[in-house]
């Protein structure tokens, strides 16, 4: 093919990102959570993406926070698997399920299904995406 | 062979100690080939021909990499620790295929585009396999694995239409396939615990019937560009396998490189501020 006609396509590629599906049980933001369970969910509230100014609970990124005892399990995703902020975050969550009086140990478990997406960002998440110049 | 239903699916301490051999063998196969097709292409930092496809590049190798991770982690639950899978394992134990150790030429895009088809193009299936794996754990992260690398392909096709749409472009794809498509085929090479793996329904197909897959998907689309495809039964192959360990003499010296600072660095004798005084 001469390169000094243009090609036949557009003239630049991109790629198309999707938002993926909304899921119906997602995201968990602890709503309904009762007692020491609903305090954890105020904590993890608390917890800011080390990259965004917004909370990981309206990130869609914990998927789960049960209590047994003074035994705290949160189990949540990552947007990306290759995120560098994996320790911090996993850290971050970890102590603060701990600062809640009635917790002695919090133990962080990640989970990778169903796939994080845009869609299980809360609507105030979306806001907060946006005042920081996101477009979602 | 279809594949288990969640509800059926086993965790690890369900597994058997031959099945466990034989879940360490893929779950390595999966986490070396991840890990040093990453290593290769952080070589393009700085180097790919523009600022796009430089952060592309490296993008892409820091998902490999958190694939390799979600990989190790798994093993890492059935009893190895970091040094163990990476910084002290014997090179001859890795079992990634020939294909993400070769080394790049200088400046040679096309192999590192091509590389990058061939692979991702295999990963896909590979993954597909493993979806309706028997091993819960691994279930839970294909799904995620998958939708990234959709992003990789589609990079790599993009830029293979626009390698080949003149002459000087398509000879440069073309010396490139001609040269990794023999070491591409080490990707389906069975390895020692092939037919436990499949029995036990960790991967629900044979690779045998994933390397025609390959091909199927490989062949139309690189012959649609006007480049030639190796006959895969007629290349002449290289004596290493990399599945069964033996690899090219590129993996001992990529080997030798990413493990140095660990090695620098002696964990087991602590550095100290001061001389030790008398």
């Amino acid at each position: 093919m001469p390169t000094d006609v243009p090609m036949d396509s557009e003239a630049c590629t991109f790629t198309e990102f999707s938002d993926g599906d909304p899921s119906s049980e997602y995201p968990e933001t602890g709503a309904d959570a009762t007692g020491i369970e609903a305090e954890v969910w105020k904590a993890l509230y608390e917890v800011e993406d080390p990259e965004m100014p917004v909370s990981i609970v309206d990130l869609g990124l914990i998927y789960d926070v049960s209590v047994e005892g003074d035994r705290c399990v949160v189990e949540m995703t990552l947007t990306y698997t290759g995120c560098p902020a994996r320790d911090i975050l996993l850290n971050d969550v970890a102590c603060a399920a701990e600062t809640v009086a009635g917790i002695s140990e919090a133990t962080v478990t990640l989970r990778y299904s169903p796939e994080w997406n845009v869609a299980m960002v809360t609507d105030e998440g979306k806001d907060r995406l946006r005042d920081f110049g996101l477009s979602v | 062979m279809s594949g288990t239903p969640n509800s059926e699916r086993i965790g690890r301490a369900d597994l058997s100690a031959e099945q466990q051999v034989a879940l360490e063998a893929l779950l390595f196969r999966l986490a070396d080939d991840e890990f040093v097709h990453a290593e290769r292409l952080t070589e393009w930092q700085i180097y790919a021909p523009t600022l796009e496809s430089d952060l592309a590049i490296a993008n892409i190798a820091q998902d490999e990499f958190g694939h390799a991770r979600l990989w190790y982690d798994l093993l890492k639950r059935l009893g190895y620790t970091e040094p163990e899978c990476l910084w002290e394992r014997d090179p001859t134990e890795w079992t990634h295929s020939l294909l993400v150790e070769r080394p790049f030429g200088d400046g040679d895009w096309a192999d590192a585009v091509l590389r990058g088809y061939l692979y991702d193009v295999a990963e896909r299936i590979r993954l597909e396999a493993v979806a309706d794996t028997s091993y819960a754990p691994l279930a839970d992260r294909v799904g995620k694995v998958l939708e990234e690398e959709n992003y990789h392909r589609e990079h790599a096709v993009n830029w293979l239409e626009r390698l080949t749409a003149d002459d000087d472009g398509r000879g440069r794809v073309q010396d490139a396939l001609d040269e990794l498509f023999p070491y591409a085929l080490s990707l389906f090479h069975p390895g020692p615990r092939e037919e436990d793996i499949v029995e036990f329904g960790f991967r629900t197909e044979p690779v045998a019937e994933m390397r025609t897959q390959w091909l199927e998907t490989v062949s139309p689309f690189l012959e649609s560009l006007d480049l030639t495809v190796p006959e895969p039964d007629e290349v002449e192959r290289p004596d290493e396998r990399g599945r069964d360990g033996t690899h090219t003499d590129a993996w001992t010296e990529l080997y030798d490189e990413f493990t140095a600072t660990y090695h620098e660095l002696e964990f087991e004798t602590p550095a100290t501020l001061r001389a030790t005084e008398e």
